[in-house]
């Protein structure tokens, strides 16, 4: 008798659980619906419409849209301009992101040594992350000038000077910043370097901020210097932060389109050394209306930028695990 | 009348407002001065046409033509608006315009081919059949600035500043124009400064008989020897004969502003930022001839209706064109030459000093190519220009590579 009280009581139970999960289940679906449709309707529907546009030739103004299969692919993997625009998105990555790492983490280093006034550095510091990339390379744009640009003002500047004391300097030649071939991805990744150092500066920051007293000080006390505290502490225990900017830096990099826009867009920069991938497709698609083939290259696009992704995080999970912490700082 | 660039309120297809007036939609790109000339001109319409009211909306035209192609393609279109000559092959080969040569025949008193100049008349045709209204030219020409031609003493008889009319003149003229006034080895005085690569050149290509495509539209053919021999003249003004700055890192037209340059080839449409500038004096002419045969660049602005239009709405948009047209001297006084025959040989556009002289020139005009893929080939023609004068490329090499890539995009389909 008792014990089919206590069995008719567990079934209760057990169903008054699964009700209760099914009520737990329900409004935490309704909760997210909002992001589901929103993420439905403008990321997932565009994505596999995109696709769909891809196999067609299909310019804009056309009435009809011919299926061509993969013609589109092959017509983007046969154009050298494609090849060149992403030989020149490697370039910028390979420029950008390991200086740009460099630098965050050397502000934020010296940011991290500050007793007083971090607040403030960090503010100035982060400031251009939130300046429109427009503004930043229109402002950019005058700072390159190569007659009366602030750079070469300031080399002009220094170079004269040097002159005067004596050093064997040629006469100062005015840097062609922008115009000339061999300097435009430079230019444009310094641009980007100052125009992003901040953000990654706070990851590297709060990284920092992660590591215990306690290590330093017993560092400290066994005479270990600066130089040595830094690369048997701080670098290894930085480096879960390390490897999360490295990887969004490269993702991020990848798709430059904005800095090139702004400062060149039509054919993009002398001898097209400044177009990068996203802008020829942007191009393709948006200028040429050749939605089609711009929508193939968006593809090739996401398919390079998705085989980095992966191969960054084999690394992550052979190496180390990222740390929740720094994903949050995200 | 709303003159924003971006009517969120206007409902496509609102075709009547509440009293029962026709609501035209007007498009143009007319941002500077010239966008208050033709406000004026509708507003006047509105006044001598009680029944019509018309929303004129000025879109920047760096973007206008995308808002135009999406318009067109997707709907909202405009009833009336301006379209290039360049651009209205593409228009009209995807059959997006509506034909208007019942409505130039049928309007009282008709107007016919006798009224307009040559060019931008036949510029409306596409496969024979009319799709716009032609409104002006605007050519380049050359500007020059009288003070330092006389302070270089170039002058006529009469003491007055002399352009040049051939290359030789023009070379040792921009010779002497060319000064280091701070003594610091390099030139802070020019002769000449390239303002629009792509204008420019196509003047100086045309008068060597050279052209982008071929008459029939179906090559490119910008690596002829004529044209090699144009974009190398232009090569050698900057690093030959070192009259031109090389054209990066200045604001050129800014540059001939200031009177650091003395002489440029542009638009007729760029009048205005020349007469806002206080202190500089300058004047008009007809580009030199720098090749065996007279040409410049040009363009046209046309007045055109989208596919699809109801017939009440067109005869609408109609009677705005047509008053456009008929009163375009004022559009002349505003930096254009009128297409319209009677007004370019009335006194009063002849008072206009740079319009008459930029209008001399009306009879060797040139048009960007007027084929459908216009727009296009110059993604690479435009790169290959700008290889050649930043001395990056060699015409030959910067050139073949173009019509190549030209080559390609016209045998897509």
């Amino acid at each position: 008798m008792s014990a089919t009280i206590i069995a008719q009581a567990e079934q209760a139970k057990s169903t008054s659980a699964v009700v209760k999960r099914r009520r737990t289940t329900s409004p935490g679906l309704l909760f997210a619906l909002p992001h589901l449709i929103l993420f439905a309707v403008f990321l997932l529907a565009p994505t596999i419409f995109g696709f769909y546009i891809s196999l067609h030739h299909w310019h804009v103004l056309a009435k009809t849209h011919p299926y061509v299969g993969m013609a589109n692919y092959s017509a983007a993997l046969t154009d050298d301009i494609f090849w060149l625009a992403v030989r020149n998105t490697f370039y910028f990555v390979i420029l950008a992101v390991p200086a740009g790492n460099l630098v965050s983490l050397l502000l934020a280093l010296g940011l991290n040594s500050l007793r007083r006034g971090q607040t403030v550095y960090k503010v100035m510091y982060y400031m251009p992350v939130i300046i429109s990339i427009a503004v930043v390379a229109v402002l950019w744009r005058w700072l390159y000038n190569t007659e009366i640009g602030l750079l070469n003002v300031y080399l002009k500047g220094c170079v004269t000077g040097l002159r005067h004391i004596g050093l064997p300097l040629p006469p100062f030649q005015p840097v062609p910043w922008l115009s000339d071939p061999k300097f435009a991805m430079p230019s444009i990744a310094l641009m980007s370097i100052w125009w992003g150092a901040g953000g990654n500066m706070i990851l590297y920051l709060a990284g920092l901020g992660n590591i215990p007293d306690d290590y330093m000080e017993a560092a400290q006390i066994d005479g270990a210097n600066a130089w040595q505290r830094f690369w048997a502490i701080t670098w290894p225990l930085l480096r879960p932060t390390t490897l999360f900017c490295l990887v969004f830096s490269v993702l991020g990099s990848f798709q430059i389109f904005g800095q090139s826009y702004v400062l060149y867009a039509p054919g993009s920069g002398p001898a097209r050394s400044a177009l990068t991938m996203a802008l020829y497709m942007y191009q393709q698609g948006f200028s040429e209306y050749e939605i089609g083939y711009g929508a193939a290259v968006g593809y090739l696009m996401f398919a390079l930028v998705l085989v980095f992704t992966i191969l960054q995080f084999r690394l992550f999970s052979q190496r180390d695990d990222i740390q929740p912490k720094a994903r949050r700082a995200a | 009348m709303i003159a924003t660039g971006c009517g969120d309120d206007r409902t496509s297809g609102h075709s009547v407002d509440p009293s029962g007036k026709i609501v035209l939609d007007f498009w143009n790109g007319f941002t500077g001065p010239d966008g208050k000339t033709m406000e004026a001109i509708v507003t006047q319409f509105e006044h001598d046409n009680p029944d019509i009211k018309v929303r004129m909306q000025i879109i920047p035209w760096g973007t206008y033509y995308d808002k135009l192609t999406l318009s067109l393609a997707y709907g909202g279109a405009p009833d009336v608006f301006i379209v290039h000559a360049a651009r209205l092959p593409e228009f009209a080969s995807f059959g997006k315009l509506h034909p208007v040569g019942d409505l130039l025949q049928s309007t009282s008193p008709p107007l016919t081919q006798g009224d307009f100049a040559p060019r931008p008349w036949n510029a409306t045709f596409y496969k024979g059949v009319q799709y716009a209204l032609p409104l002006d030219t605007h050519p380049g020409g050359l500007y020059y600035n009288t003070k330092l031609f006389k302070e270089a003493g170039i002058v006529d008889a009469n003491g007055n500043a002399k352009p040049p009319t051939n290359l030789a003149e023009f070379i040792a003229d921009s010779q002497k124009l060319t000064k280091d006034t701070d003594g610091d080895g390099r030139p802070d005085q020019w002769g000449f400064v390239y303002t629009n690569f792509r204008s420019n050149w196509i003047t100086f290509a045309t008068q060597f008989g050279a052209d982008i495509v071929s008459a029939d539209g179906k090559r490119c053919v910008i690596d002829s020897p004529e044209s090699i021999q144009a974009s190398q003249l232009m090569h050698d003004l900057i690093y030959k004969y070192k009259i031109a700055p090389r054209p990066d890192g200045i604001d050129s037209w800014l540059a001939f502003r200031q009177g650091k340059v003395a002489m440029a080839m542009e638009g007729i449409y760029m009048l205005d930022s020349l007469q806002e500038q206080t202190g500089l004096q300058f004047a008009g002419a007809p580009v030199p001839q720098f090749g065996p045969v007279p040409s410049t660049w040009a363009g046209s602005h046309l007045l055109a209706q989208p596919d699809g239009i109801s017939p009440e709405r067109s005869r609408a948009a109609w009677r705005l064109m047509r008053y456009i047209s008929d009163h375009s001297l004022a559009w002349g006084a505003g930096g254009q030459v009128p297409a319209r025959n009677a007004i370019r040989q009335s006194p009063e556009f002849h008072a206009l000093t740079v319009q008459s002289q930029f209008a001399k020139e009306l009879p060797y005009v040139h048009y960007e190519p007027l084929i459908p893929k216009d727009n296009s080939i110059f993604q690479f023609v435009d790169p290959a220009i700008e290889a050649v004068l930043l001395n990056l490329q060699s015409p030959q090499v910067a050139m073949s590579d173009a019509k190549r890539r030209v080559d390609q995009l016209l045998e897509r389909p």
